[in-house]
């Protein structure tokens, strides 16, 4: 028999219960294997006296505090965390609006919309989405200056949405008044705690004003269609949320580059409803205007019915789609290297699942949920 | 070679029935388990204890900022932090020599020992660490974790290696830091 490898005595000098026991019959009966032992364990005891040091008991409890005040000063001057930037950046006013197919895309991204109030009968509903197809965007597309074109008044009833952080689930449960989702099994290196997120409902207003795009226009030195009048004057209806985000992997003292390991989102599906304009005049004379990549037009009005369907942005080259069924309901499947998502809708809600995982992961996840 | 005489490692571990199953926070539980262990590794890297509690409690709020307490690969990451933020001091390090005389004769470290053989052997420990700086940083973070207790399983999960060539690396690594000191000071 082969004799033993150093690595082998090596390790039995440390963990003698680590030898199997054919290993052992060999060692009892080699005079070669035990002189090497000899020498091996001979070095080794030479590197503990190298590598000793005097002694000392640490003290946890003190450490603990210790590390505890300088968490706390952290958290107090935390910048905010990469949803917050993310909401906080689009949600007060509506910016992107300026620029529709952008819009669109990004109203998308976020699951924001706009839906009928009160006197719905009286309104045209222009986007509720129903189905969901991936739209190739990169990132030049959003670096126009006629994105923050002033098409008109905004106006929040009463507020503009707000987004709460939470631990609870309960909690997120009552404030959101969406069911708290959890997965069968969560993948390895997925763990808690969750933190949760909660959009509130929003309603919001648009009114197209001519007037004030052109002088916006001429003050950024950019050429626009003129607002026709079938659109200007007209107002848009906005109706989104609540949504309901939980995120995994986002310890309490989140720095700005972290990312969570795994999402679930939830938002009830979001409407637009105009009190004049057409589904069509938006969607011609919008995507008609400058500032609008070609082939994001394109897209979009390659599609059937736009004001039904929720666009996906899908960075070009970054990412890829296809399409999927999660629990018989048609989905889309996002492929990335960093992870992948999986978005679907179901009875009047639109979920996602996305994260650092495998798109087998996702899927898993997204069938899973209870 | 050089020799001086091989004790066991002799930092005082924080006994299982201390950490309390009960504590509510999943990091103060992991804290509470893993930082005799964290801090066990920075001291046997740097010999110093102040410096040690410094390198243990970044390591811990680093720890805070990115990963679950409850994530499997918690134990393994700070571990490996430990190891490598103290090997990072030590290369950085230019006063160490004077810092760990000093240390050797605080009467409030060791009460009882003869103060010229303690600096005898804070100088050993001197050379011992600049033989250290010269390996291959993985080669001197697998001989300071294993020699600060950890298991081979606790080695190779820190490590990022299979724990059956735990044994094979460390036996080279060994005998690497054993001609590192024996270059430094032929006999």
């Amino acid at each position: 028999m082969r004799h033993l490898s150093d690595g082998t005595l090596r390790r039995i000098y440390d963990e003698p219960l680590a030898l199997t026991s054919v290993d052992q019959a060999h060692y009892d009966s080699c005079a070669e294997c035990k002189a090497r032992f000899e020498s091996i364990g001979n070095t080794a005891r030479a590197t503990a006296g190298l590598l000793s040091v005097p002694g000392f008991t640490p003290e946890p409890a003190a450490a603990l505090r210790s590390v505890q005040v300088r968490i706390r000063r952290e958290e107090a001057a935390r910048p905010p965390r990469w949803y917050e930037r993310w909401l906080g950046r689009t949600s007060p006013r509506w910016r992107p609006i300026a620029t529709p197919a952008i819009a669109v895309l990004l109203a998308a991204a976020l699951l924001t919309g706009v839906t009928a109030t009160g006197a719905a009968q009286t309104l045209l509903r222009v986007f509720e989405p129903k189905t969901i197809t991936p739209v190739q965007v990169s990132s030049s597309d959003f670096a126009s200056t006629s994105a923050l074109l002033d098409y008109g008044e905004v106006k929040w009833l009463p507020d503009a949405p707000t987004l709460h952080q939470l631990s609870d689930a309960t909690a997120a449960a009552a404030e959101s008044g969406m069911p708290v989702l959890m997965p069968a099994s969560l993948p390895k290196g997925v763990s808690g705690p969750v933190s949760f997120g909660v959009v509130s409902h929003a309603t919001g207003s648009l009114t197209f004003d001519a007037e004030r795009l052109r002088a916006s226009a001429a003050q950024k030195g950019v050429h626009v269609n003129p607002m026709p009048a079938s659109i200007n004057g007209s107002k848009l209806i906005v109706n989104a949320g609540p949504a309901l985000v939980e995120a995994w992997g986002l310890s309490a003292s989140t720095s700005e580059t972290q990312m969570p390991t795994l999402v679930i989102g939830q938002t009830r599906v979001p409407t637009v409803d105009s009190t004049g304009a057409t589904a069509a005049e938006l969607e011609d004379y919008l995507l008609s205007q400058p500032g609008v990549p070609p082939d994001i037009a394109a897209q979009i009005k390659a599609i059937k019915d736009p004001s039904s369907t929720l666009l996906i942005p899908i960075p070009k080259g970054l990412a890829t789609t296809e399409p999927v069924q999660v629990n018989g309901v048609p989905g889309l499947l996002i492929k990335s290297v960093l992870g992948a998502g999986v978005v679907w809708q179901s009875n009047g809600v639109i979920y996602a699942v996305g994260g650092q995982l495998t798109p087998d992961q996702v899927l898993a996840i997204a069938t899973s949920l209870h | 070679m050089l020799q001086i005489e091989a004790w066991r490692p002799t930092v005082t571990r924080t006994p299982a029935r201390a950490v309390n199953p009960l504590v509510p926070d999943p990091f103060e539980r992991l804290f509470l388990e893993e930082y005799p262990k964290v801090v066990a590794i920075a001291y046997r890297v740097l010999g110093d204890r102040s410096a040690a509690e410094d390198v243990a409690q970044e390591v811990f709020i680093k720890f805070h900022r990115s990963l679950s307490p409850d994530s499997e690969r918690a134990a393994g990451w700070l571990h490996s932090a430990a190891v490598h933020s103290a090997l990072n001091v030590i290369r950085g390090e230019r006063r160490r020599a004077q810092r760990e005389i000093a240390h050797a004769l605080d009467p409030a470290q060791t009460p009882a020992a003869n103060p010229e053989r303690l600096v005898e052997e804070a100088a050993v420990r001197q050379e011992v660490r600049q033989a250290l700086r010269k390996l291959p940083q993985r080669t001197a973070a697998l001989l300071m974790l294993r020699y600060s207790g950890l298991s081979y399983a606790e080695v190779a999960t820190a490590l990022g290696m299979k724990v059956g060539n735990v044994g094979t690396l460390l036996r080279r690594a060994e005998e690497a830091l054993r001609k590192e000191v024996n270059r430094a000071t032929p006999e």
